[in-house]
């Protein structure tokens, strides 16, 4: 009872009347945005977190991780009826769901990725239950040299996964690090980059850096690329799959589960990576591989539990680490830290009720999005009828009005505003803005560090190699930072593999 | 010499398309079936599916016109969209649907079919739905 | 109005009856067809212009980023002052400009042409700095009006009659919720 003791408190922290709410508006807001064009689950968290400073921190954790596993349901709805990815993790479902609509069956695919994205999303649940309580019992140990080469791992390959050009990622994550260095430094007192301005000796702050490159920039950014042509609407029957769907499709969730679970506790992983190997394994155990792209169910049904459980399964790095593993859970970690929590191993047992609370939210959250996807599917398709030059006005005054309200403070809406345009200008040149928040986020615990190593080593940098966890992480370091040379020199021979094209393509629209 | 007409998957619609075809036969000329859908939203009820299309096509044919489908985009104004259409093919005839609509609706929405009945300089039949 | 009549260059995709009896075969519905059309239907990229651009802003912001940080001081690796670590980032920063400068003058796939639509960006960002000139003069409500107008009726293509009442509709149910319901400072002229 002793590990159960706090894993049921959560519960009773989740069934508080206002955290069933804001899971509520978490998992709604989650779903609206995967199905809607433009704002993606990164923008929205960054939008919205003004709206986290009035409440308690465990109850605005719980309405942003809704947000994020809510846009994973959403996003597959406009998949297999339009055509149209909502997200880049919905990309492979389009090539058996949208068949599937065609010929009839769009109810049995959103019902199976339904289905198949709430059992990926338990069983994650269930994996981080478990693992997260050992992964930051294990983390306890961990001196300034081995965050020091974990921070420098997480940043390089979210740098390096991302879509895009590597090169341009690391200088934006650089960038994102030089940003982190403005005002005081914490070791010398001394004031840097600060040009004698007294607004800017804290430094800068998080909130309008994620508000700008994420929220305004992709609004700026889709200002010019929304016009597209609508579509005819599509009718679905029969949400709910057949028994022989069910059957056919229940080893493609259990597989997509478990695979999407490992791949998203991966830094730089998450949900994308976890639906692209979902269906190339999919496609390559299946007895008849030529079903897939005409209207395999499993080819759905795989994904879409990976991307799920890959979604919830990325929190591990984030609440045991201190590390978030893609640009989402970078901006959650930047409302822990503006909640003064800061997320790490110490978290799971300095603030049981966070953790738990935060865990257990997502068994609720995901009921409330199983019930909502399937019986109110229709709903969700009349709201795919608004047009998107009605929304952008509201998420622009949203973000505008948000910015205002986190200090009365009009210097911080022009940084959000000035920050947007930087983030429109990113995208148009090629620099992915999510390397840039996510080195921000940890810029200042990977200097204090490094700095803090330094001093215990004595200026031996390689005393980093003495240490067996800081020599691994590193060693890993070295192979992800040489790996894209090596593989661009095998990709020269063969062509690369079309999914993860176009998923890559997707990632940079979406981003 | 060609008829121009305005297509939306509704019974408006298709007592415009089905007007039209006998129009096409009389005159013996070539017939238009104009589905423009507009931009911004990914569903829009007036954009008609490619079975409709099909289908329309295919009553045409069947009626032994020679019929071909236009499928456009616009962005705020139908009217200028449409009837730029009609000037760009040189139609003797375009055809549209009237549908019933209140003063208030008429008021907030404004009505395509009265603008185009104003501005086009081609004979415009408007046919109201059975 | 400008921004009206640039943008309407109307699609047209036609199927003749004699030369497609079904066409609803026309479209793409494999992976790799789709691949292609997603290609197909992608901004163009930056182009080697931009490439060279960008990476010479960085280039130099980084140098710019050295020079600060010789001098706040740069200490030795066992104690390292100030400047230590900001000067790495920047060292880092202006080889990977250089790198890609020297990558990317072919011009390669990533980025976006600025295009006729690119004015968009550009209005908006306009009227987003007007708001924030304006909001502490005369309150947020017309700021709020204006912007959600003008991105509706020239950025978004709606119709004015219908730009009118749903700015209007925007701007009330937000005095509602920020005002009324939480009650927040934002400044206000009712």
């Amino acid at each position: 009872m002793e590990f159960f003791g706090p894993v049921l408190d959560g519960f009773n922290v989740v069934l508080d009347p206002t955290n069933l709410l804001y899971c509520l508006l978490g998992v709604v807001v989650g779903m609206l945005i995967g199905v809607l064009p433009g704002l993606g689950p990164a923008a929205t968290i960054a939008i919205l977190l003004p709206m986290t400073y009035g409440v308690e921190p465990v109850t605005a954790i719980i309405m942003l991780a809704g947000i994020f596993y809510g846009a994973q349901y959403g996003g597959t709805i406009t998949s297999v009826l339009l055509r149209l990815p909502g997200e880049a993790s919905s990309v492979v479902t389009v090539f058996d769901g949208y068949v599937m609509a065609k010929q009839g069956r769009a109810g049995a695919a959103l019902g199976i990725a339904a289905i198949g994205s709430f059992f990926g999303a338990t069983i994650s649940i269930i994996g981080l239950t478990f693992l997260a309580p050992l992964v930051a019992s294990f983390a306890l140990d961990f001196g300034p040299p081995e965050y020091t080469a974990l921070a420098m791992l997480g940043i390089l390959l979210v740098a390096t996964i991302s879509g895009g050009t590597k090169i341009k990622a690391i200088i934006a994550a650089a960038v994102g690090l030089f940003l982190a260095t403005i005002g005081r430094d914490g070791f010398t007192g001394a004031e840097r980059f600060t040009f004698g301005n007294l607004s800017l000796a804290d430094g800068i702050d998080f909130v309008p850096i994620a508000m700008g490159l994420f929220g305004l920039g992709e609004i700026l950014y889709n200002l010019e690329e929304r016009h597209r042509a609508a579509n005819a609407p599509v009718k679905v029957s029969k949400v709910w799959p057949q028994r022989k769907d069910i059957k056919e499709a229940s080893g493609a969730i259990g597989r997509g589960s478990v695979l999407g679970f490992f791949l998203g506790i991966l830094p730089g992983g998450g949900a994308t990576i976890a639906s692209l190997a979902s269906y190339a394994m999919e496609k390559k155990t299946a007895k008849d591989p030529s079903r897939f792209g005409k209207g395999a169910i499993e080819g759905v049904a795989g994904p879409e539990s990976a991307n799920n459980a890959a979604a919830t399964s990325s929190f591990i790095p984030l609440l045991t680490l201190g590390i978030p593993a893609n640009a989402t859970m970078a901006i959650i970690f930047g409302a822990l830290l503006i909640q003064g929590i800061t997320p790490g191993p110490q978290l799971i047992n300095d603030n049981p009720q966070l953790f738990w609370g935060v865990v257990n939210s997502m068994y609720i959250g995901n009921i409330l999005l199983l019930i909502m996807s399937i019986p109110l599917i229709g709903v969700f398709v009349k709201i795919l009828r608004v047009r998107a030059a009605i929304l952008a006005p509201i998420t622009a005054l949203i973000t505008m009005l948000g910015a205002y309200t986190i200090r009365n403070s009009m210097f911080d809406v022009l940084l959000v505003v000035l920050f947007g345009a930087i983030g429109y200008l990113m995208k148009k040149f090629g620099f992915e803005p999510g390397p840039l928040v996510l080195a921000f986020v940890l810029g200042s615990l990977l200097e204090s560090n490094l700095r803090r190593s330094l001093l215990v080593l004595e200026g031996d940098p390689t005393g980093f190699f003495t240490r067996p966890i800081s020599a691994t992480l590193l060693v890993l370091f070295i192979f992800v930072a040489v790996w894209p040379v090596i593989k661009s020199g095998i990709e020269k021979r063969k062509a690369g593999s079309l999914a993860s094209t176009i998923a890559s393509e997707k990632e940079k629209e979406n981003a | 010499m060609s008829i121009i007409v305005g297509y939306v998957p509704s019974n408006v619609g298709e007592a415009a398309v089905a007007a039209a075809i006998q129009e096409a036969k009389l005159r013996d000329e070539q017939l238009l079936i104009v589905n423009s859908s507009r931009e911004g939203s990914l569903v829009d009820k007036n954009t008609a599916s490619e079975e409709d299309l099909a289908r329309v096509l295919d009553t045409a044919v069947k009626a032994g016109v020679s019929a071909q489908v236009i499928e456009s985009t616009y962005r705020d104004d139908l009217t200028e969209e449409f009837l730029g259409l009609a000037d760009k093919h040189e139609v003797s005839l375009i055809v549209i649907g009237l549908r019933q609509r209140s003063q208030v609706g008429k008021f907030i929405m404004g009505s395509q079919a009265q603008r185009i009945l104003l501005q086009a300089e081609h004979p415009v039949l408007a046919v109201k739905a059975p | 109005m400008d921004a009206k009549h640039a943008r309407h260059d109307s699609t047209e995709k036609s199927l003749t009856s004699e030369l497609t009896p079904e066409p609803q075969e026309a479209e793409a519905l494999t992976p790799e067809e789709l691949a292609a059309q997603w290609e197909a239907e992608a901004a163009e990229p930056a182009g080697p212009i931009a490439n060279l651009l960008s990476s010479l802003v960085v280039l130099g912001l980084s140098i710019a980023g050295m020079a600060l940080s010789v001098g706040l001081g740069l200490g030795t690796p066992s104690a390292p002052a100030a400047g230590m670590w900001p000067f790495v980032i920047s060292l880092i920063a202006a080889v990977m400009a250089v790198a890609q400068i020297i990558v990317g003058r072919a011009g390669g796939r990533d980025g976006e042409k600025f295009s006729a639509l690119s004015w968009y960006a550009a209005i908006g960002f306009a009227t987003l700095i007007l708001m924030v000139v304006l909001m502490p003069i005369i309150g947020f409500e017309i700021p709020s009006l204006l912007l959600c107008f003008v991105w509706m009726r020239w950025l978004g293509g709606e119709r004015w009659r219908s730009a009118t009442i749903y700015s209007i509709l925007i701007v009330a149910a937000f005095y509602a919720i920020f005002i009324a319901a939480l009650g927040t400072t934002i400044p206000r002229l009712f």
